[in-house]
């Protein structure tokens, strides 16, 4: 036992969860190209696979399954990879994407730019302007004297969070009612949203291959600032492409699907309650992880009670919430 | 604006081979086009065949059309006529399931330009589908939405009759009340919040038509969320609505905790079925009806 | 030279005035005990000591070269600091906090190798803990995790220790073991600064003293000079008495 743990520490073995999370990445992919309201039969998505198959066939499969299955994956792996980030950043497990109100920054210019009547493309842009603007607040004043501490980051975040939260109820109310159930629909998080699932993809590895290096350095930080600076780490400096990277991965992430709830808390947290704290492993199995239970959850969402389509923050939560309280419940930690 | 793909779709080569040995009017052949609500040029290689409601509406509206039968999907609660009813679900009109939408094979969506999600319905056209925007404002509306859905299904006849009788019966109704007494009215689309329309909704001119003075005509928004206060401030002779559904009448009993308002001291409180007025399609005729009925009960209150 | 000096040294403790300026030289193989009553700075001088907050005035220089021109990495490779608070937010074994000792010798993208597991092992069986070495940190006593703490510093291996109440949560026997393992590392040639409560541990095992006084008065130099009872009872504000055991002066409060 003490022997493999410590081979676990020095070796190769993270290879192994992390081959394992890969496949199950791959199988939700496939599920979610083989579910939909229109049933396939293996067959005839293998057909479409191979570059073969009927027209309608390959449309539904490479059209509308394929990118947004992709585009599911990405932006779990972002969420999830975020919230590792913010939870080291702030030294506090229970930390997520959204605790310092970036995704009522978006949420806010999203919903601005919906009750203005721009299309999807500028209600996308508007959300990450939103974001990259709540970030810069919240880190602008948290800075304010000259010193911070991820307690005061915290509070500054929560009481902008609870200020973003106000504005939203005050856009949904002066907004015309025939706009609400497209407002509401992107504040629960949904990926109809997402039309391309490059972006949230290529930010996911760009971003994997900046922090992977980092993954010692983030394990010391984790053990506090006082204690990381003393073991040799630049810690404001690093403070800082911890804060400014997670809010870029939110950022994109909400860009791309709303503010889909869960992912970013639970994710992280649950592998650390099966694999410990080794940035180095917790960091790329986030990302497979969170892709992986986005891709089921959008899948559920929407074949669950088809033609009727739900939005996934719902899933994630029904799905996660019994998952995580079941982990906790075994785990001796 | 139609695909070559579409095109040799087996319906279409179906309706080609058809035009050509003449069993269909040539008309069915030519290429169609109209303009939409959003003011784009639709146009058809051949009258739609399979066409694709996305609101309750739209779907009432085809119907009217005489484009009934080439209806193939609709969104939830399409529930007028029965026929519709009985058509294959596409989600609801708020959140689209776009794999249901494409299993269908439609050659032209009918969209609701204002209640639709836009980020689904602008990916369409790159799915190779005709996309018509319908957003229907007023009753002169629905007559030209009649018209140019029965050009595009190629059912212009009688498309053409039900337009000309929509615009006949609500000429003689402006006829009939055009030297009416006005009638302050209240018109309740909800109750929590408390909901009205503004001047601009086919509801509140349906109402002028014949005499009903829309207390809140002027507020911005299309649907005003509204305090009580403001009802009372305003003291409307008659207050109608349409309730949650047939013969509602909780909303009103509601009002009667306000025995000084002068509707609720002439017992004006009216009810009228919502699915009449409060969907833009030829039965708002019907709905307006109504509608005058009630006002004209209020003047022989005074 | 080699060594922790300062020069004219005021620690930034909020709301006090500026004191007495420290002019300190640390060499190799010494043992400063800092002595002092709560609030009298000790943390404060040893997180400044490493370079961990800004003096309010002064200079440090950790072997000839100023302490704020080191990085951060190239200092952690000579001073290591045991603290007296820490940050368990997150789960962790004790082998693996033995091991992130190490980091500052590590490149970014280095894992740990055999070598650097064999340091963490030892050090775990020289503080008697490696019996825990795969246990969870959440699940150990006080002691044991103050131990595991030294332990990451015996890793880290520096050539001077900065070292907050060492012997905090330690059972009597601990104490002594832990004060003999500061010992023989300052007998191996490295420098030694603790913050301690307890007069007779600094009694015992320091060779040089420095007093605080909560006012920023200080004064400093070789053990048996600084440790007079009256300064000391100064110090506390506490009637002492004092008994010589073994050859080493005893202090008892006097009620």
């Amino acid at each position: 036992m003490a022997g493999a743990r410590a081979s676990r520490i020095v070796l190769a073995p993270r290879l192994r969860p992390l081959a394992g999370l890969a496949l199950a990445a791959l199988l939700a992919q496939g599920l979610a190209l083989a579910l939909g309201s229109v049933s396939l039969a293996p067959g005839e998505l293998l057909a479409v696979l191979s570059g073969d198959g009927e027209p309608l066939h390959r449309t539904l499969v490479l059209e509308l399954r394929l990118p947004r299955a992709l585009a599911a994956f990405g932006t779990g792996a972002l969420l999830a990879l975020a919230g590792a980030l913010m939870q080291i950043l702030l030294r506090n497990p229970l930390a997520d994407p959204y605790v310092l109100g970036l995704s009522g920054g978006a949420s806010v210019a999203a919903l601005a730019a919906m009750l203005a009547g721009l299309g999807a493309a500028l209600v996308s842009g508007a959300a990450f302007v939103g974001a990259l603007a709540s970030t810069l607040i919240v880190f602008g004043l948290a800075h304010g004297g000259g010193s911070w501490t991820p307690t005061r980051l915290l509070l500054t975040g929560v009481v902008m969070a609870a200020g973003w939260g106000a504005l939203i109820t005050f856009l949904l109310a002066v907004s015309p009612v025939e706009r609400l159930p497209g407002m509401l629909y992107w504040l629960m998080g949904d990926l109809a949203y997402a039309s391309t699932p490059w972006p949230v993809l290529a930010v996911a590895a760009a971003s994997l291959m900046v922090m992977l290096p980092l993954g010692r350095t983030l394990n010391v930080l984790a053990r506090g600032g006082l204690q990381a600076a003393a073991l040799g780490v630049a810690v404001r400096p690093l403070e800082w492409t911890l804060y400014l990277l997670a809010s870029l991965l939110t950022a994109v992430a909400v860009t791309t699907a709303g503010s889909v709830g869960f992912v970013g808390l639970m994710v992280p947290h649950m592998l650390r309650l099966r694999l410990g704290n080794d940035q180095r492993l917790i960091l790329p199995a986030s990302l497979l992880a969170g892709g992986t239970l986005l891709t089921l959850a959008d899948t559920l969402a929407r074949t669950l009670i088809a033609p009727q389509q739900l939005p996934v923050g719902v899933i994630t939560a029904l799905l996660g919430v019994p998952t995580f309280l079941y982990l906790l419940h075994r785990s001796r930690r | 604006m139609i695909t070559g793909r579409r095109l040799l779709s087996p319906l279409a080569a179906l309706a080609l081979w058809l035009g050509m040995t003449g069993l269909v009017p040539a008309t069915a052949t030519a290429e169609v086009c109209v303009t939409d609500d959003a003011d784009r040029e639709v146009c058809l290689a051949a009258s739609a065949r399979r066409i694709v409601a996305l609101s309750p509406g739209v779907t009432e509206l085809l119907f009217a059309a005489g484009a009934g039968d080439r209806v193939v999907g609709a969104v939830s609660f399409s529930d007028y006529p029965p026929a519709a009813a009985e058509l294959p679900r596409v989600g609801s009109y708020d959140r689209l399931d776009l794999e249901a939408l494409l299993a269908l094979e439609p050659d032209l969506v009918v969209v609701w330009a204002g209640g639709n999600p836009r980020e689904q319905i602008e990916r369409l056209p790159g799915l190779g589908l005709p996309v018509f925007f319908s957003d229907v404002g007023d009753v002169a509306a629905i007559a030209t939405s009649l018209e140019r859905f029965g050009a595009l299904a190629g059912t212009d006849k009688a498309a053409g009759t039900a337009a000309a009788e929509l615009r006949s019966e609500v000429a003689t109704l402006r006829g009939r009340y055009a030297e009416a007494d006005p009638v302050p009215v209240f018109y309740q689309v909800w109750e929590q919040p408390l909901m009205t329309v503004n001047g601009e909704h086919w509801i509140s001119q349906a109402l002028s038509l014949c005499g009903g003075e829309n207390l809140f005509a002027e507020e911005a928004p299309l649907v005003p969320r509204i305090a009580v206060e403001a009802v009372l401030a305003r003291d409307p002779e008659v207050i109608i609505t349409g309730g949650m559904g047939k013969a509602d009448s909780t909303w009103l009993e509601a009002w009667r905790d306000f025995p000084e308002m002068t509707a609720v001291r002439r017992d004006n409180l009216f009810f009228v079925d919502p699915d009449l007025v409060q969907r833009a399609t030829p039965r708002l005729v019907e709905g307006t009806r109504a509608l005058c009925a009630h006002l004209e009960t209020a003047r022989g209150r005074r | 030279m080699t060594g922790l000096e300062t020069r004219g040294l005021v620690i930034d403790v909020p709301g006090r005035s500026a004191g007495r300026p420290l002019d300190l030289g640390i060499t190799p193989g010494q043992r400063w005990g800092v002595l002092g009553p709560n609030g009298a700075g000790k943390t404060t001088l040893l997180h400044t000591l490493a370079g961990l907050r800004p003096p309010r005035a002064g200079e440090i220089h950790l072997d000839g070269r100023p302490l704020a021109r080191l990085r951060r990495r190239e200092l952690a490779r000579r001073l290591g600091v045991v603290f007296q608070e820490r940050h368990d937010d997150f789960p962790a074994t004790v082998r693996e906090t033995a091991l992130i000792g190490r980091h500052p010798f590590l490149a970014p993208w280095q894992q740990e190798g055999p070598e650097d597991l064999a340091r963490a092992e030892a050090a775990l069986a020289r503080l008697e803990l490696s019996h825990l070495a795969a246990r969870e940190l959440a699940t150990l006593s006080g002691g044991e995790r103050q131990r595991v703490s030294l332990a990451t510093v015996l890793t880290q291996s520096p050539r001077f220790w900065l070292a907050d109440e060492p012997t905090n949560h330690l059972d009597l026997h601990h104490q002594v073991a832990v004060m003999d393992l500061l010992a023989e590392q300052a007998s191996q040639g490295r420098g030694l600064v603790m913050c301690l409560h307890d007069l007779n541990l600094a009694a015992r095992w320091c060779s040089h003293v420095l007093l605080l006084y909560p006012d920023g008065e200080a004064c400093w130099g070789p053990a048996e000079a600084m440790l007079a009872p009256a300064a000391l009872e100064r110090l506390y504000d506490q009637p002492l008495t004092c008994v010589e055991v073994d050859g080493a002066p005893v202090f008892v409060p006097r009620r």
